[in-house]
């Protein structure tokens, strides 16, 4: 039994699409994250978890400047996008937002048509020449949301008539649009039923094959599921990141493993 | 130990199932010392008892391996609460494989009790039982203390266990060289001799999952293989001996 060459996960190593170096975020006097270093890699699903307050939402806004809209926030450090750094002043937020996509914890679909929530993106970018680039970009988009076949007899119905599963994966339709390059996602499964939820899951599974997807989620068994790394936050510091398997199953840190296993750490 | 979960169910869940396993580890430890016993002494009444036993450790892996099954269902455990589950599962293997062991012991004896006795061999076998009793005592204290210090112990001790059962063999052959009309009660000593041995070897791998439990890897080191009858014509005289 032991000639057998021990089972090792071969992860091929994989682009590295933001680097963040000593990322410090203040609010007002407030010290919310702290020396944060991270990797995040490309066609990778990267999982924060962590308890309520930890800093990992306050964290993924710092990804694409959601932060900027919050007058008190400071953020220092350095985060790169492909090398390139996203707070330099050069850098215009709406395209960053653009490349960068966000699903929210709520569904929050425009109170338009479901065609005109997909096609507001591409349209003030000037991603579609005219109504059939659009058009496609639409079908694409619902498409690749997993949305397409529910939807695509009822495109002029408004977006919030659909139910609350529907509403979330448009707002991913939307998202991907744009044609991002990393998709953001806040608690994108906390309001939706397991079913809607487990659409959810297999869509992100999907999606890693083109995007790097960053998920925070308060549900650890969620993590566990759909991501290949795992971050976890605590009190502002990252306190481990690793593979996700090995984060379940053998955390390096106690605060890591108190934290898994449901224990008042 | 590790601090308590928030949901105190979750704690007693995993209490219930460890002590199950520390009650099946006492009652195959018991089994070990009865069937060695009923051997030395040729006491028939222990023997039954002991063949009789075994349905309560079956009865037991099985209740371990059903509460192991819910605790997986239900709370979805991770880190050090799986491993617990992980090792549990498969150290109730080793157990009731132990058990099996000590049970066909005690058929044997039953057998041997109808024949002359062999000088010397049941109180050597007695002594080679008695130490693999030790060490799953030893191994099942590592257990609960989540001690890898212990269980590496335990694994370099089963080389013992071997080196006894290799003399034993050795000696068993020479009986039967001797006087052919020891060949059937020599066979049944050696079986139970190759049980104790293989028990040891069951220990080893209980030591291995305590390890495994306290560190979260599987120990690299290959185990000591000390049974060489299989592989060392030394120790099988034949003619020319």
């Amino acid at each position: 039994m032991y000639d057998a060459p021990k089972h090792e996960p071969t992860l091929e190593q994989k682009e590295i699409k933001f680097a963040a170096r000593n990322v410090q975020v203040y609010y007002g006097d407030t010290h919310a994250i702290k020396d944060v270093d991270v990797d995040i890699e490309d066609n990778t699903v990267t999982a924060f978890i962590g308890p309520s307050g930890c800093g990992k939402s306050t964290f993924l806004r710092c990804l694409n400047r959601m932060n900027d809209t919050i007058d008190v926030c400071r953020v220092e450090g350095d985060i790169l996008l492909d090398g390139e750094d996203i707070y330099h002043k050069d850098v215009d937020p709406v395209q960053l937002r653009a490349k960068v996509g966000m699903v929210f914890q709520k569904p929050n679909p425009f109170p338009k048509s479901i065609y005109e929530n997909v096609a507001y993106g591409p349209r003030i970018h000037g991603m579609a020449r005219d109504k059939s680039d659009l058009d496609e970009i639409v079908e694409r988009s619902l498409k690749r949301a997993a949305l397409w076949d529910e939807a695509k007899d009822r495109l002029d119905a408004p977006g919030t008539g659909l139910s609350g599963g529907q509403q979330q994966r448009l707002c991913i339709a939307r998202a991907v649009a744009t044609q991002p390059e990393v998709l953001l996602m806040d608690e994108p499964c906390s309001a939706l039923d397991p079913i809607a939820t487990a659409q959810v899951e297999e869509l992100i599974d999907e999606l890693r094959e083109q995007y790097s997807v960053v998920i925070v989620t308060h549900s650890m068994q969620q993590a566990a599921r759909v991501s290949q790394k795992t971050a976890f936050f605590h009190l502002g510091y990252l306190v481990e990141f690793g593979e996700t398997g090995t984060i379940f199953t053998n955390p390096e840190d106690e605060r890591t493993e108190s934290y898994i296993t449901g224990r008042i750490g | 130990m590790q601090d308590e979960h928030i949901v105190s169910s979750y704690d007693r869940d995993l209490e219930t199932i460890q002590a199950q396993i520390m009650k099946m580890g006492g009652l195959v430890e018991e089994a070990i010392m009865n069937a060695a016993v009923s051997l030395e002494k040729r006491d028939e009444e222990l023997a039954e008892q002991v063949r009789q036993g075994d349905r309560a450790i079956d009865g037991l892996e099985e209740t371990i391996n059903e509460e192991a099954a819910r605790v997986i269902a239900l709370r979805a455990p991770t880190a050090i609460d799986l491993r617990v589950i992980l090792t549990v599962m498969k150290i109730s293997v080793n157990l009731e494989r132990i058990g099996d062991y000590a049970k066909n012991m005690a058929k044997r004896t039953t057998v041997l009790a109808q024949m002359s006795p062999i000088n010397g061999s049941p109180s050597a076998l007695r002594r080679m039982a008695k130490e693999v009793e030790r060490m799953l005592k030893d191994v099942l204290d590592a257990y609960i203390q989540r001690d890898a210090a212990l269980a590496r112990d335990v694994m370099q001790r089963d080389h013992d266990v071997d080196q006894m059962y290799n003399a034993l063999f050795r000696e068993f052959l020479t009986f039967m060289m001797e006087d052919p009309r020891n060949i059937t009660a020599c066979m049944h000593l050696h079986f139970i001799a190759k049980n104790i041995e293989r028990m040891g070897d069951h220990v080893t791998s209980i030591a291995e999952q305590v390890i495994y439990l306290a560190t979260g890897e599987m120990p690299e080191e290959t185990r000591p293989k000390g049974d060489k009858t299989a592989v060392d014509p030394e120790l099988s005289p034949g003619d020319s001996a």
